[in-house]
Parts: C-alpha cells; structure tokens; sequence
C-alpha cells in the first residue's frame, strides 16, 4: 500500500486554483491541499513546490533491509548520516519557503511556531505527527516525540531502535537551526513495543552518555531523569 | 457530509446504494433549509457575536488577551473570526471531519505553539453562550456541536 511520500528535489511549481487564489494562505496541509498530482506528467508537486513520490512499506523495508544485507552493521550509522544530510538542507529549503510564506525571517519568530511550521510538511507527507519538549532547551537538550513513525511502524516490533533516519533528520536540521553542532538518538522506539519513538538531541557528550546508558540497560525514563539531574556519564 | 459522500461511492463501487446507506443524504436533505438560514444568520450577526465574546472575557480576565507585555487583541480578533468562518461553513456542509482534517489538526499545534489553550477554551465555551442568544434552539442545535470541538481540540492541554 502507498502510504509515504517522499519530498525531494525541487520540481514544477504548485499551481492548483487554491494557491493560486490565496497564497499565503496557512493551513493548507489537508491531502488534497497540500500534493498536486498531474497525472499527465506523473509528477506529485507539494505546496512548497518539492517533487514528492508514492512509496510502499515495502519500499522502507527494502531500503533497511538492503543497506543492511550491503553494510552491515554500518547501516545505521549510514542511515543516520543520510539523514543528517537531508535534514540540513531541508534547513535551507524550509528557510525559503518559511521567509515566502510568513514575510519574516526564521529567526524573527516565535520557537515553537517555527518548529511546528517545519513539521507541518512531514506530517502531510507520512512521517508522523510529533511532540517536542524544550523545556531543558537552556541546559542544551531537548526531545522529541514522534508518532507513528512510517519506519518503525513498517518495520513493527524488532526490538531495537530503527527511527535512525529521522535521528540524523533531527541533527541536521537543527544543527544549522541553533548554528551549533548536534547530535539526535533514539532513546525509545515503536519498534521495541513502546507506543511512540522518542529522541534526545543535544550536544555530543549529552548523547554518548545516553547511548552508555541505553546500552546498559535504561530506559528513556531513566536516561530523563539522569540527563534533568544533571549528570553525564 | 462530504466525506459520507466520497465513502458512499467507494461502497458501493459497481452497484446501487441501499436505502439505509442513502439515509445521510435524506437527512441532510431535511436540515437544508435550516442550515442555509443558520449560516446567514451567523453570517449576519458574526461581528456581534465576536465582540459579545470579547466583551464577555475581558469582564472574565483581562489577561486573556495578552501575551507577556504584548496586547494580542487584534491576533485574537484575527484567529476567532477565522475559526468561526470555518466554523460555520462545517455546519453548512455538515462536514466536520473536513474541518479537522483541513483546519483545526493545524491549528491546534499552532496554538500549542503560542501557549493559547486557555484562551481558547474560554473562548469556545463563551462563544456557545453567545451564539445560543443569536439563534434559536434549533439552529443552535446544528452550530453548537462544532464549537464545541472547536473548543475541545483548541481549549485542551
């Protein structure tokens, strides 16, 4: 079944009557709203003019699945670093069209706003709907909540984490976001029978520490509270 | 209404619809005339209603409409006559499924964004006490519900 949709390079604009009557029209993420299909060019253009394609489940189980019969172990690390990639160019990407669309610039709005506005496109596009936490942004971390992630959710119960994607989507973006390098893991998974995925991101040595302690055992709970006390390792 | 309508010719793919599956459309048939005038009335009376609503909960707590040291009256004045606008033509339609789906899914993360649950709340449950005195029971009996999930989904933390 074609449920995901995956954005990509920029393609033909987004011309249907609604845009063009209300341009800066907001809450434009309804399916019909949001994706143009023109069946004579076989292209799905969103509204932020990005060329979007149908995926099946079988299509992410053949990604991991593949990148891990080719790579091994490595596949996560690779999975990670692919989307540490998109995740910063989508920065750049969702700068335009946030600065289009609002008439201001990325850093002129109100956080959460802005965070939520990034989202907005990946909800429409299947990625699942999201929570974030900045309460312990000054302390230089925050999490994240996503639910129904189209990975684990295909994937089902592995026992074990497999969200790396969205992981690397995380510190990529708000690694050029915050201009401050930083890293994203995930603490708790669909795939490991919780009822959501959560990560953690912050700086590098807030995440070796949650990695140690996920490794010994922890729970997301666990790595919180540790990480709220203050301690590191 | 819309989205019965769109399931309704996915069920019945090749074949006739049976009496019951077309029961919808005769009940939207019979409350017709009552939503049209519903939303002209509603149409007719919203800039009174948006500021007995103001009115109403700056009595309440002035606080209401303001963020920090910023005044947000107008913000707030923007964001209720839009949600009602949306409002009313979900009555119109019978549709609310499309208003959350097109809507308020959006518009609940943007007012978490801002902090704004309370004032909503306060402001779906003033709006059902105003509209209430702008209508009649019946006509109420079709816009109420939706305010409510309007206030449900704005109003709750």
């Amino acid at each position: 079944m074609a449920n995901l949709l995956w954005s990509g390079a920029t393609a033909p604009s987004h011309q249907t009557l609604t845009k063009l009557k209300n341009p800066k029209k907001h809450n434009h993420y309804g399916f019909k709203e949001f994706f143009q299909f023109d069946a004579t060019q076989g292209t799905i253009v969103d509204w932020n003019d990005s060329q979007n394609i149908l995926t099946t489940e079988d299509f992410i189980i053949g990604l991991v699945e593949g990148l891990e019969e080719e790579v091994g172990d490595a596949s996560a690390a690779t999975m990670y670093t692919i989307g540490c990639e998109w995740g910063q160019k989508d920065a750049f990407f969702f700068e335009k069209w946030f600065e289009k669309e609002f008439d201001r610039g990325i850093r002129q709005t109100n956080l959460l706003f802005l965070l939520e506005t990034w989202w907005w496109p990946f909800t429409a596009q299947g990625w699942g709907r999201w929570e974030i936490d900045l309460g312990e942004r000054k302390q230089g971390f925050m999490f994240i909540n996503i639910f129904d992630s189209a990975v684990a959710r295909t994937l089902g119960d592995v026992g074990k984490p497999v969200c790396y994607l969205y992981a690397g989507l995380f510190a990529g973006f708000f690694t050029e976001l915050v201009r401050k390098q930083l890293s994203c893991i995930e603490i708790q998974c669909y795939s490991m029978g919780e009822t959501y995925c959560k990560f953690l991101l912050g700086g590098q040595e807030r995440i070796d520490a949650a990695s140690f302690w996920l490794n010994e055992g922890a729970t997301a709970r666990d790595i919180e509270k540790r990480l709220k006390s203050g301690e590191l390792r | 209404m819309l989205n019965q309508i769109q399931r309704l010719s996915q069920a019945t793919e090749g074949r006739y619809a049976t009496d019951e599956e077309l029961s919808f459309l005769a009940d939207y048939g019979r409350s017709f005339d009552l939503r049209v005038q519903t939303y002209q009335k509603l149409q007719a009376s919203e800039a009174l209603i948006v500021q007995q609503v103001q009115a109403k909960m700056k009595a309440m707590d002035a606080t209401l409409f303001q963020s920090g040291q910023e005044d947000i009256t107008n913000k707030w004045k923007r964001d209720t006559l839009r949600t009602f606008r949306y409002a009313a033509a979900a009555m119109l339609a019978d549709d609310p499924e499309t208003l959350r789906e097109r809507f308020l899914f959006w518009f609940q993360t943007i007012m978490r964004a801002f902090g704004a649950q309370r004032s909503c709340g306060v402001t779906y449950t003033v709006m059902q006490e105003v509209v209430k005195q702008h209508l009649i029971p019946p006509q109420a009996n079709l816009i109420l519900p939706i305010l409510e999930v309007n206030r449900r989904m704005l109003g709750t933390v």
